[in-house]
């Protein structure tokens, strides 16, 4: 079956009269790592926002598993299990690695509702194994670790949590070289577990090595999809910025 | 809650009225007075202590400079008696840690303690293991809630607290010629120390100063305010001859708000020694006198009456140290009196 | 607990080795250190008597329970300066409640007391959860506030509590020859350790103070963590206030009002983050008592005042000094 996880229909978000998107229509698959690309100020975060449950449309609609829904919330969109890897990936930073995968939704045992601590950090273990991000400890606080290692561990928690959707913000804005192939790497094996991947990115040799198909925004308008396979820089370069290529 | 301020000024008023507490100053529980220079350790007193090992603690409520005063009076007859001060402290008015104090220094095993309880009713209970642990307990101003001379306690002192208000009103109407409107700052707390030469100062004005009129009158608190409600005071009442205020911290306040109205007319009375206010009176500002005690000389006589309680003597249960009026002229020997020590250098250099 | 608590970890062998968590130790090396010197020092003067070491804890009880309070109003990234006019407060309601009523003295002086501290602590919270009004100004106004709520009260009068089962169970009493003060301070470590550490009440609590964002899209109610926190801290200074009016035997309005800084300087000295994310319960007990200690000790030395004072102070700084410095890099 290829249902899509998400299916965006005809979305269309205006704050006042001043319009952020105008009908946008894009659909995620299982295992499909879509990207989407545009300037600065081209309605990105806002269809973050939208996906999110942050922003409701103000008109069209969001298809999960070809369920219409509406998300009123960023508690919604979890719950219909989409996830969001934010840019600043909303860590604790005096926390652990364990507490930080498992932030709001601890796990407990007992009469008392004590943390279950150690079943969380076998399964912290296991995951940050099985996504080969490598870390001291799962004990191990937030701020002791390096940016491509918190970087793993919010795709990490998305990862432990999302069944349907992982939304990734600008992965690897702010690493370097080495940091960033370990985070496209763990990126790319998201593929293996058959959710959908839509992923926000300025470099454009990231979204060719990463994505299957490219999403090209700009001035809140949807310009194009492209199957990244059918396509090349300089045709989305001229998408993005709306020159016709030389 | 109106009308509880006024029952409570009724009951007040009342108090006042009885003539036990009209003419001089008498204990917390009506006892009359001994004057300090009757409580004196002759030399087989001292000889009778030598090499016993006594040891005192001083439990203060607040440090300043008239406890600093006491204290040395106190500590210089410890001395003198071969006895051992190991431990000194400082409540901060925090009832408390007023007990936790007296808790902490019975660990040091003291024979004599001298303290001034916050308050009767928080004391009461803070002092009991002192009581019971058998150390002679002497009690500088207050008295815990039911304690008995001679079995829970060696004896009160305290200031000769009616005279100092009466002084204060005998300068004050000296310094504006018997005649004229003055107004009253008094202290807005039930603090039987100030409440007594606040009381003192009034009746005298109107028992004694047919001519002089209190028409307008400010309970305060809070020191630090003092400024402002000395403001508004004169604001109301821009012919005001003089003002007494409470004590002298407050009194800095009330010059402060005298200067900046430009006033140089309205004279102020205070209680307790204080450098700034002593400079203004020896250059010839705003301040006409001060009112002290022998703050020296009630620490002595602390020391003294806690000592004979301890040589099993009978003990006086009221005793008070002597009250002193300082004018310009008089700041040298008025500071050496009071706190046995030098005048400070501005004052003495300004006059 | 095998290993001295914080909120964040056990500590992994790694972390132990490379000196990560020194922090949440230096407060039981300070409190064996302190202890040591005066054991040594004034090993004639009483310092180590039963009643003594018994005194100490009996006076550190109200700030301890305020303590706990304040753990966890830091670790959520607030800060509540009221607790000690809170105290007062709270003593004055309850010991007027009961003369008010004195056939049902207990039950109403407990709840007027700790009502009073909870109707304070749900005020601040809710400023600060809904409005989003910065603590810090809340509390400070709050304080001053409530401070001239205990004077007006009683006209600065004190009350006398004269009720035996109060004044046992909240001060003198004791069970099976423990005080009741040390009962109140263990059980009340002990559920406060509990709800810090091991429940998702607690993770969310630091998650708060740590990152609220990150805390908020994680999808924990940010606001009703911030309201019940406060919640917490003006209970416990309702409950501070009960154990005053009990050992006192009388209420008064300046109970609690020179504690704000002993608490603070003894949380924070204990390992608790002044900007929230990190706290411990534990170690603002062994805070609390070293400052308790402290205060002990130099008193017994036979210092003046002013330089018990300085002394106090200057440990205090280079307590909190060694605490913060590992956090701080």
């Amino acid at each position: 079956m290829n249902q899509p996880v998400l299916a965006l229909n005809n979305i269309r978000k205006s704050f006042g009269g001043v319009v952020a998107i105008e009908d946008f229509s894009l659909t995620v698959h299982p295992g499909e790592i879509v990207a989407l690309v545009g300037d600065n100020g081209a309605g990105k975060s806002t269809l973050i926002k939208i996906i999110s449950g942050v922003h409701a449309p103000t008109s069209g609609s969001i298809v999960i598993e070809g369920e219409s829904v509406a998300m009123s919330s960023a508690t919604k969109a979890r719950e219909h299990g989409i996830e969001v890897v934010y840019q600043d990936l909303a860590l604790a930073d005096q926390q652990s690695v364990y507490m930080n995968l498992f932030l709001g939704r601890e796990l407990t045992r007992g009469p008392f509702g004590q943390l279950d601590r150690n079943t969380m950090v076998a399964e912290t273990q296991r995951l940050v194994d099985e996504l080969d991000v490598r870390i001291p400890s799962p004990h191990a606080a937030i701020r002791d670790l390096s940016g491509g290692q918190r970087q793993g561990i919010a795709i990490a928690r998305a990862t432990r949590w999302a069944k349907k959707l992982i939304l990734l913000d600008e992965p690897t804005a702010a690493l370097g070289v080495a940091e960033t192939a370990r985070v496209e790497n763990i990126v790319a094996s998201l593929k293996a577990r058959n959710i959908g991947v839509l992923i926000i990115s300025h470099s454009l040799d990231q979204v060719f090595r990463l994505s299957d198909r490219i999403c090209v925004l700009r001035r809140g308008k949807q310009i194009g999809i492209r199957k990244t396979a059918e396509t090349d820089k300089n045709e989305i370069v001229s998408m993005i910025t709306g020159l016709e290529a030389a | 809650m109106k009308t509880t301020k006024l029952l409570i000024s009724a009951l007040l008023a009342a108090t006042l009225l009885s003539p036990a507490a009209f003419a001089q100053t008498v204990g917390p529980n009506g006892e009359s007075a001994t004057p300090s220079s009757d409580v004196v350790l002759g030399d087989e007193d001292i000889a009778a202590l030598a090499g016993k090992g006594y040891k005192a603690a001083l439990l203060w409520h607040t440090s300043s400079d008239f406890i600093n005063a006491v204290a040395a009076g106190a500590n210089d007859e410890f001395a003198r008696a071969g006895v051992d001060v190991v431990v000194t402290t400082d409540a901060g008015f925090d009832a408390a840690k007023q007990r936790s104090d007296i808790e902490t220094a019975l660990a040091a095993g003291p024979n004599v303690i001298l303290s001034l309880p916050l308050d009767p009713v928080t004391s009461a209970e803070a002092f009991k293991e002192a009581v019971a642990s058998g150390v002679e307990l002497v009690f500088l101003s207050n008295l815990p809630a039911g304690y008995v001379h001679g079995t829970d306690y060696a004896a009160i002192v305290t200031d000769d607290l009616f005279q100092m208000g009466k002084q204060a009103a005998d300068v004050l109407a000296d310094a504006i010629g018997g005649e004229g409107q003055v107004g009253y700052i008094f202290h807005d707390a039930a603090y039987y120390v100030t409440n007594q030469r606040d009381r003192a100062f009034k009746t005298t004005i109107e028992a004694d100063y047919p001519g002089i009129a209190i028409v307008a009158e400010q309970g305060i608190s809070d020191p630090a305010r003092a400024e402002e409600l000395a403001s508004a005071m004169l604001l109301q009442n821009p012919e005001l001859d003089g003002i007494y205020v409470t004590w002298a911290e407050p009194a800095d306040g009330v010059l402060a708000a005298l200067r900046s109205a430009g006033n140089t007319t309205t004279k102020i009375v205070t209680l307790d020694l204080s450098e700034p206010i002593a400079l203004d009176m020896v250059k010839g500002g705003n301040v006409a006198g001060i009112v002290a005690d022998e703050a020296y000389e009630l620490g002595r006589a602390m020391a003294a009456v806690g000592l004979k309680a301890l040589l099993g003597q009978e003990t006086p249960e009221f005793v008070v140290a002597p009250a002193l009026t300082v004018t310009a002229d008089s700041v040298a020997e008025g500071w050496q009196q009071s706190l046995h020590r030098e005048a400070p250098e501005s004052v003495l250099a300004a006059q | 607990m095998a290993t001295p608590d914080t909120a964040s970890a056990a500590p992994s062998l790694l972390d132990r080795l490379t000196g990560a968590n020194l922090q949440q130790y230096v407060v039981y090396v300070g409190f064996i250190a302190i202890f040591i010197f005066f054991a040594v020092v004034l090993r004639d003067s009483g310092f180590l008597t039963q009643r003594n070491l018994v005194n100490i804890i009996l006076q550190t009880a109200p700030v301890t329970i305020m303590a706990i309070g304040l753990v966890f109003a830091l670790s959520a990234g607030e800060i509540d300066l009221s607790i000690g006019s809170t105290v007062a407060v709270s003593a004055l309601c309850a010991a007027m409640a009961m003369a008010a009523m004195p056939q049902v003295a207990l039950p109403v002086g407990i709840a007027a007391g700790l009502g009073a501290g909870l109707a304070v602590g749900f005020v601040n919270g809710a400023l600060v959860a809904w409005l989003r009004l910065p603590s810090f100004l809340v509390t400070l106004a709050t304080m001053g506030l409530i401070a001239g709520v205990a004077r007006s009260l009683t006209q600065l009068r004190s009350i006398p509590v004269t009720d035996p089962m109060f004044t046992g169970i909240f001060g003198s009493g004791a069970v099976f020859g423990i005080p009741s003060l040390v009962i109140w301070t263990i059980a009340a470590i002990a559920i406060g350790h509990f709800a810090f550490r091991q429940t998702r009440f607690g993770a969310h609590v630091l998650a708060t103070g740590d990152n609220a964002r990150a805390a908020m899209v994680t999808g924990i109610k940010v606001p009703r963590i911030r309201l019940a926190v406060f919640l917490i801290s003006g209970a416990m200074a309702g409950l501070a206030g009960l154990l005053y009016s009990g050992r006192l035997q009388a209420a008064k309005y300046t109970l609690g009002e020179t504690d704000l800084m002993t608490v603070i300087a003894a949380v924070i000295v204990g390992g608790t983050l002044l900007n929230g994310g990190k706290g411990s319960i534990i170690g603002a007990l062994v805070g609390s008592l070293m400052m308790g200690m402290l205060n002990n000790g130099l008193i017994l030395m036979g210092l003046s005042v002013s330089d018990q004072m300085i002394v106090r102070g200057l440990i205090i700084l280079v307590a909190v000094a060694v605490s913060l410095r590992e956090t701080a890099r």
